[in-house]
């Protein structure tokens, strides 16, 4: 495996667009309300676990394709699975979450989406 | 297997007979991922729970629309134009990233079947005459994908 040259890399987590539903009744209703909430804020981390299968260098194509990610930070992330045992990629929505630990997976990487405690 | 030629979208390589044989061989194990070694998370929440029956739902999905791919693949082999005792195989850049994820489902997927072996976990491979196979195609899998991956790299 080729040395792979590490610069500083800006992180970001892009928001989504918050949404409320009515009120219909109090109390049972309230708390549905907040499940729902919940599901649409930016609650959940989409993790990368290591594993010795996956090749360092498919995993940073990966995270470029899936994320569009520059290379830098793509490996950045690959090298944190790799030494740490797991990167948070990015923290989403729970339906955006879904989507790219469904994505990551069609790839056969060990990804994960977790509630941000 | 080498690149040779890119021309936009379209990838030009040149892969032996031997090869062509090996990547047709170990192609024809796919899928070899189970659906449900895919968690979508490792908590069992309620929503996980949800969560889980999309992941499997969608992943069986993309697993049959791959293995259709692939046994067009198989059968049509004009994609493959022989020269010289060897092949020149012209891939499109959706197809290469296709035949990638193809590649891993069968390296990830021998490994599982190997036991999920680790050598800096002090778990090394333990090969008997049933197994064998799997691990040359873990092998072989990795190759062809440096390969493409290299492709990828080269052309920006």
């Amino acid at each position: 495996m080729t040395e792979i040259e590490i610069r500083p890399v800006l992180e970001y987590f892009p928001g989504m667009a918050e949404t409320v539903e009515p009120v219909v009744r109090p109390d049972i209703e309230k708390e549905k309300q907040t499940d729902a909430q919940n599901e649409l804020e930016p609650g959940y981390l989409v993790i990368c676990w290591d594993d010795p299968v996956n090749l360092m260098d498919y995993v940073t194509h990966v995270f470029r394709v899936v994320f569009g990610w520059p290379k830098p930070k793509a490996e950045f992330h690959m090298l944190q699975v790799h030494n740490q045992g797991k990167s948070v990629l990015t923290r989403e929505s729970m339906e955006r979450a879904e989507h790219y630990v469904h994505q990551l997976q069609s790839y056969s990487l060990h990804a994960t989406m977790e509630r941000d405690a | 297997m080498k690149l040779i030629q890119q021309n936009g979208e379209s990838y030009h390589f040149h892969i032996s007979k031997r090869e062509k044989g090996l990547l047709f061989e170990v192609l024809k194990l796919y899928p070899l991922i189970p659906i449900a070694h895919h968690r979508v998370s490792r908590t069992t929440a309620a929503p996980a729970m949800e969560s889980q029956k999309l992941l499997e739902g969608a992943l069986a999905d993309s697993t049959q629309e791959n293995k259709r791919q692939l046994l067009a693949m198989l059968k049509r082999e004009t994609r493959l134009q022989e020269s010289d005792g060897a092949h020149r195989l012209t891939l499109s850049a959706p197809q290469m990233e296709w035949l990638l994820q193809v590649l891993n489902d069968i390296r990830v997927g021998s490994w599982l079947i190997l036991g999920e072996p680790d050598e800096k976990k002090g778990k090394p491979i333990e090969l008997n005459d049933e197994n064998a196979r799997y691990y040359a195609a873990m092998e072989f899998c990795g190759l062809f994908q440096m390969t493409l991956l290299d492709a990828f790299q080269q052309s920006g």
